[in-house]
Order: C-alpha cells, then sequence, then structure tokens
C-alpha cells in the first residue's frame, strides 16, 4: 500500500507568491494601523496604548506559538505535521516586528501600568513590596531579553528546518530534536513571565498562579487555528495537491477541538480558585469582569470561545469538512481576540467593553504587519518542509 | 474432524490469506460480487479493510454523546436538589444555587457515564463476548489473514434474487480461490458448548 507510491510523486509545491495585489492590501492594512495609532494617541491616548498592548500580545503571541508548535513537532518525531509544520514556523517572521512593538511599549508604560508611577505606588504596601520586581527598567529588560532569546531560537531551529529543503540532511532534523527541548523549558518560564508582566500586571494588586497558562491556552488555541486556515487556503489553491489529505485536516480539527477544552478547563480552574476563595484581592479581577457591559463578553466568552467551537468540531465530519473548518477557526481567531480584550479593557474601561475606530484600526494594522512578515517568509522558503524525511510517509498518512 | 462435525450445519465458507494485502483485494472483489454476509479475519488492524469491506460509520459516537450529556445532567440536577432543595445550607456565604463548585462534578459524571457506556455499547455492538462461536483457526491470532462468506443462518430463507448473490458452498469455495486464497475450506458450527 504506502510502499506501492514511489517518492516520485512527492511535488515540491515551492514558495508562496502572493499577488501584488494582497501585498498592497496588507501595506495598507499596516499604514491604516500606524494612522489610527498615531491619531488614537492624540485623541484618546488610553484607549490607543490598551489596544496596542492588547494586538501587541495577540500577535506576540501568535509569532512565539509557531515556534512552539514546530518544536513539539520535533520533539515527539511527529509523523502527521511533516506537511504542515512549515506553515506554523513562518509566524516566528514576525517575532522581529513583536521585539519592536514591545519597545515602542516602554512609551506607554505610563499610561498602562499604575505601578511605573512612584506617586502611586508609595503609601500602597502590596505595591511597595513589588516594587522591585515591577519597576520599568528590569520589566524592560527581562522581556526584551525573552524576546531576544524567542527571536535566537526561531533563527537557529527554523534555519536549520529551512535548510534542510536543500539537502534533505537528516542531521537537521536531529539538531531540531536536541534544540526543542531546551527551547520548550525556556519558553513555559519566558512566556508566563511575559503574560504576568505584560497582561497580568495591568491590575499590580491582583495575581493568580495559572494566569501564564490561561494565556498559553489562548496562544495555542490561535496557533492551531491560523495554522489550519492557512493550510486550507493553500489546500484551496492547489499547491498541496498530493501533500495534505482530510487526515492531515482531521488532525488539526482535533487539535482545535482538544484546546477548545483546555481552554475552557483553565479558565474555569482559574475562576473556580478565586470564586471559591472569595479573597478581596483576587475576586476584584472578576468583579469587574461580571459588572456594567461586562458580564455579556464573560457569558460570550463561556459560549463563543468554548461551546461553539466544541459542538461545531464535535462531529467528525466536521473536521474533515474544509469549509466547517475554516469557519470555526477564523470564529475562533475573533474569540481569542475579544478574550484579550476582555483581558486587558476592563482595567481601564470599568463600564463596559470599547470597540471603535481606534480597536478595529490598531487591529488591522497589526493583522497587516503580521501577514507581511509571514507573507514575505513564505514567498523566500518553500511552504512545505520538502526535505523533511517524515515528509514521505505523512504524505500517505490514514487513519487507524 | 470427526463425522460428528459434519453433521453440524454449514455456516460459511473460510479463505486463508499469508499477506494483508491480498486479504483486502480479496475482500473488496467479495463485496463487489454482493454476497450477503461476509467478514474478515486478522490478527491486528488492517488498513483499508474497512473501507473494502463496506462497513458504515458506526453509531458508537450518538452513544458517548447521548450517554455524556445524561451524565452531565443529571450531576447538575442531583447536587441542585440536595444543595438547593432537600437539605439548604449556607456555605461560606454563597448561594444555594453554587454551580459554580459542581461543575468539576459535572464534568466528571460527564466522563464516567459518556466512558462507560461507550465500552458497554462497544460490547453490545460487535456481539462480544462471544459465547456461540469458537475460533475458526488459531492461526488468524497470529500469522494469517481470513475471509468467510457466511451462508446464511438456518432459518433464515435465502433470498437469491435481487441484490444478493446466492450463497452456494461450491461457488463462494471458487470464488475465494479465485480471489487468491491459499486455502479455502468449509466452515461447521462448532459451539462453545
Amino acid at each position: 500500500m504506502a510502499h506501492a507510491h514511489g517518492i516520485h510523486e512527492l511535488k515540491n509545491p515551492g514558495v508562496y507568491r502572493p499577488t501584488s495585489g494582497f501585498r498592497m492590501v496588507l501595506m495598507i492594512f499596516a499604514a491604516l494601523g500606524i494612522a489610527t495609532f498615531a491619531a488614537g494617541l492624540a485623541l484618546q491616548p488610553t484607549r490607543a496604548w490598551a489596544s496596542f498592548v492588547h494586538n501587541h500580545f495577540y500577535f506576540m503571541s501568535l509569532a512565539i506559538g509557531g515556534l512552539f508548535f514546530a518544536a513539539i513537532q520535533w520533539v515527539t518525531g511527529a509523523m502527521w505535521s511533516a506537511p504542515i509544520r512549515r506553515l506554523s514556523e513562518s509566524f516566528t517572521a514576525y517575532l522581529p516586528v513583536a521585539l519592536v512593538t514591545f519597545v515602542i511599549l516602554y512609551f506607554g508604560i505610563h499610561d498602562l501600568y499604575v505601578w511605573s508611577h512612584a506617586d502611586h505606588v508609595k503609601g500602597d504596601l502590596v505595591l511597595e513590596g513589588k516594587s522591585g520586581y515591577l519597576s520599568t527598567g528590569f520589566f524592560m529588560i527581562r522581556n526584551i531579553i525573552a524576546l531576544g532569546l524567542w527571536v535566537y531560537f526561531a533563527r537557529k531551529m527554523i534555519g536549520n528546518s529551512t535548510a534542510q529543503d536543500a539537502t534533505k540532511e537528516v542531521g537537521f532534523t536531529l539538531k531540531n530534536r536536541a534544540l526543542a527541548p531546551a527551547f520548550l523549558i525556556l519558553f513555559a518560564l519566558t512566556y508566563t513571565m511575559a503574560s504576568f508582566d505584560q497582561m497580568m500586571s495591568l491590575d499590580p494588586h491582583w495575581f493568580s498562579t495559572m494566569f501564564g497558562v490561561y494565556c498559553f491556552a489562548g496562544l495555542f488555541y490561535i496557533v492551531l487555528a491560523t495554522t489550519t486556515l492557512m493550510t486550507l487556503y493553500l489546500k484551496r489553491r492547489g499547491e498541496l495537491e498530493g501533500l495534505v489529505n482530510d487526515n492531515h485536516l482531521h488532525d488539526l480539527g482535533k487539535f482545535m477541538f482538544a484546546f477548545t477544552v483546555f481552554y475552557a478547563y483553565i479558565g474555569f480552574s482559574q475562576f473556580l480558585l478565586i470564586w471559591y476563595a472569595n479573597l478581596p484581592e483576587e475576586t476584584m479581577y472578576y468583579l469587574h469582569r461580571l459588572h456594567g457591559n461586562w458580564v455579556w463578553v464573560s457569558l460570550f466568552l463561556i459560549a463563543g470561545k468554548f461551546l461553539v467551537p466544541f459542538f461545531l468540531l464535535l462531529p467528525r465530519d466536521s473536521k474533515r469538512n474544509p469549509r466547517v473548518l475554516a469557519g470555526v477557526a477564523m470564529f475562533m481567531l475573533v474569540a481569542h481576540w475579544i478574550d484579550l480584550m476582555w483581558v486587558v479593557q476592563p482595567e481601564f474601561f470599568k463600564e463596559g467593553p470599547r470597540v471603535g475606530w481606534i480597536e478595529l484600526g490598531m487591529t488591522v494594522g497589526f493583522i497587516g504587519l503580521f501577514g507581511l512578515a509571514v507573507t514575505r517568509f513564505l514567498s523566500k522558503h518553500n511552504v512545505v518542509a520538502i526535505g523533511d524525511p517524515r515528509l514521505e510517509e505523512s504524505v500517505f498518512h490514514h487513519h487507524q | 474432524m470427526s463425522n460428528a462435525t459434519m453433521e453440524r450445519p454449514l455456516i460459511g465458507v473460510i479463505g486463508f490469506f499469508d499477506e494483508p494485502g491480498a486479504l483486502v483485494q480479496a475482500t473488496q472483489k467479495v463485496r463487489d460480487a454482493k454476497f450477503r454476509s461476509f467478514d474478515a479475519y486478522t490478527p491486528y488492524p488492517v488498513h483499508g479493510l474497512e473501507a473494502a469491506q463496506g462497513l458504515k460509520r458506526s453509531p458508537l459516537p450518538y452513544v458517548t454523546l447521548v450517554a455524556g450529556i445524561t451524565g452531565c445532567s443529571l450531576a447538575f440536577l442531583f447536587q441542585y436538589w440536595t444543595s438547593a432543595v432537600d437539605w439548604p445550607l449556607i456555605v461560606g456565604g454563597k448561594p444555594f444555587n453554587s454551580w459554580p463548585a459542581w461543575v468539576p462534578i459535572m464534568f466528571e459524571l460527564t466522563v464516567l457515564f459518556a466512558g462507560l457506556s461507550t465500552v458497554a455499547a462497544m460490547f453490545a455492538f460487535n456481539g462480544l463476548p462471544n459465547i456461540k462461536r469458537k475460533s475458526f483457526d488459531p492461526s488468524l491470532t497470529r500469522d494469517r489473514f481470513a475471509l468467510v462468506i457466511e451462508a446464511p443462518a438456518t432459518g433464515e430463507e435465502e433470498e437469491g434474487r435481487g441484490a444478493h448473490r446466492k450463497f452456494e458452498e461450491v461457488d463462494a469455495s471458487q470464488f475465494l480461490k479465485q480471489a487468491g486464497a491459499g486455502e479455502v475450506r468449509a466452515l461447521y458450527a462448532e459451539g462453545w458448548f
């Protein structure tokens, strides 16, 4: 069966060639975002910065999540994912941009993080106790080091992967298999730190030891959705002919389904512990999010981020149906955007969410930047890791 | 085989194969020839065999879904009844209907009901445990593959007309030989008891 097929059937789809129109749209998106940010800073700086950190964290997570996905494939020696792994690798092309947006965040620290105001911290016992950790200099340095490490590992591992395309050398896979565990341990620590610093410290009194995992659940949620969307897009264009079959889509669908449940599990666990203990300094976080119009957003997260994708992805047929899969993946991307808005905005706008031209313009801008970085990567490298030793086996991927 | 077995009713014709690939091809031929009932026996799962047999999807997932929803609902209702109806107690200043505290149990019962029902339904759908038939041949659990074209059960009238190919011992044996079976023989019912 699998032996009857020869390697000659593997056709290298080559690099991705975006139409000039598509690239133009992304550039207009990015320009629109920059213009919105400038106008927002002039008119409503708090909103502009809140939206900036929201989208910065969303796309930074997506970028490093792409390397996380690839790293678990290398560490487990996964076969099924060989034809789609390069797409998740491409997200890391945005990491240098995330480093830049983090540096830009420096100018918004005073608008976003109350712990950066010496007069606010003075006399507040909790904040005084945390002032050693939550200080502007240390905040910037440790997060820049983390992002620098991510860029380093991405360069190294993705470099190995793309170099393998030409030589088909197994050694590159072995190198990445050795690097991956080191990266994964480092990722767990640094991403938790980035979540605590950039998101959780928006309310410096509040703490949740699960917050890092909560952000990670969202990270993997959008990484899987984006990888699935890109796979479906290229498959529709006919570029993955003979490389990606329904079984690969089924696996992506199962992965999305599993991490929908994982999100609900982590999100609920964080809520349950705080709700049960009912300690004022912990409960405040959820009180803000259950009052005013925020209660509707909280209810949306239960329904939209968990129940809707859960039941849509439950049947086998929907995981093998490109239309359903694409629809759910797009919905998941929006749901996580709303989730991060729910993390950021209640610290500034107690009465309810604000989605207007600033938020939409900024989001469009970040989509443009992310799209440009990823498109540039994929127009330089093959969209499929054609030299991967697992590829041939994976192409004839069959389910038990 | 003694003469005693020969008096037992014929249950079908069995053909043995040495290769899983040959079995899949033969299975396709038997299915295309529209034999009324046949089954394949292998020592381990063989890729593509379900498709060759033309098996439909199992209804098992629906059992799991219904059992899971039942477990979840029962867990909620029981906790609601104990905490808010039958013996209401104020715990930690929280309302009687403190549903967040019940979610872990709702989850557990969802999994428990779904899991146990799935196992039970799997046994039922597969007709297990099988106490009516002995294994046809010990090699089927080791290194050989077999295809059995089954005779209509006793009392069940063979309907040769229409869609199905009428079962006849000689015809079925020849068909299996032509499909590539190495050894072909008739099977007689051998009860466990």
